[in-house]
């Protein structure tokens, strides 16, 4: 029961953190989208830029693993099939994470 | 003896299959059978746009992941986002982030009881999917 309590606050609270992300991010697309490569690898070297879309893209994918998993929970009957969707949800979701981790410490640091 | 026999046999049967329909029990939002009203579709599509968006983040981290990799990975890209497909594409992923956003805010304030009457409910969905069109058509008048 603690678990499923601690999981809604959780859910809430990145929701509330992506809201202005999401806002920032979707204004810097615009600009983004008529740079070429290397303006947009200068973007990233901002350290402030760089921080920014690192708590945007974790706190999304957790947010969106929280909310696949109670979609999950909800609509799947079989047993066995819920527990193969939340293990393929929750290894996408931390193989993401850990990837655009790796990514942009890469990016900053080159 | 052997009515007796039937009897036992056709009790045993029986619980048999209530197991196997405890087994198979439909789960809570019976989506098929209740009339569509509009709260539900809100929901539905609340959690439809949710799902697509976790693709878009999984799709965020690859166009990351393509950056560090060079300017040779990401050509890969561009040569993909020119295309007018890959446009349409991301207009509709506006639209559902736009759309999960503010549909999102409204279900915020629902977690604090607040704006839960019942005509303030439906107005205030009449507001997303107008406030999603437009900062849909903002973003892309900018573009």
């Amino acid at each position: 029961m603690k678990n499923y309590a601690s999981k809604w606050i959780m859910q809430r609270l990145t929701a509330v953190i992506l809201i202005p992300l999401t806002f920032w991010f979707v204004y810097q697309c615009v600009i983004l989208s008529s740079y070429e490569y290397d303006q947009i690898r200068t973007f990233f070297f901002s350290k402030i830029n760089a921080s920014l879309f690192f708590v945007l893209i974790m706190s999304m994918l957790y947010h969106a693993k929280l909310g696949n998993d109670t979609i999950v929970e909800d609509y799947v009957t079989s047993h066995n099939l819920k527990i193969i969707t939340k293990l393929i949800i929750s290894t996408l979701t931390y193989t993401s994470m850990i990837l655009t981790t790796i990514s942009l410490f890469y990016i900053i640091s080159s | 003896m052997n009515f007796c026999k039937k009897n036992i046999l056709i009790r045993y049967k029986v619980s048999v299959l209530l197991f196997k329909m405890s087994l198979n029990r439909p789960l809570s939002p019976h989506l098929s059978i209740h009339k569509k009203v509009l709260t539900a579709v809100f929901s539905i599509f609340h959690r439809f746009t949710g799902i697509c968006l976790s693709l878009g983040g999984i799709l965020l981290s690859v166009w990351i992941i393509l950056i560090a990799l060079g300017p040779s990975f990401y050509s890969k890209f561009q040569t993909l986002s020119s295309l007018i497909f890959f446009k349409i594409f991301l207009f509709l992923w506006t639209l559902t982030i736009f759309y999960h956003l503010y549909n999102g805010i409204r279900y915020l304030f629902w977690s604090y009881g607040k704006m839960m009457d019942l005509s303030t409910v439906y107005k205030s969905g009449y507001v997303v999917i107008i406030l999603s069109i437009l900062s849909t058509m903002l973003v892309w008048i900018s573009i």
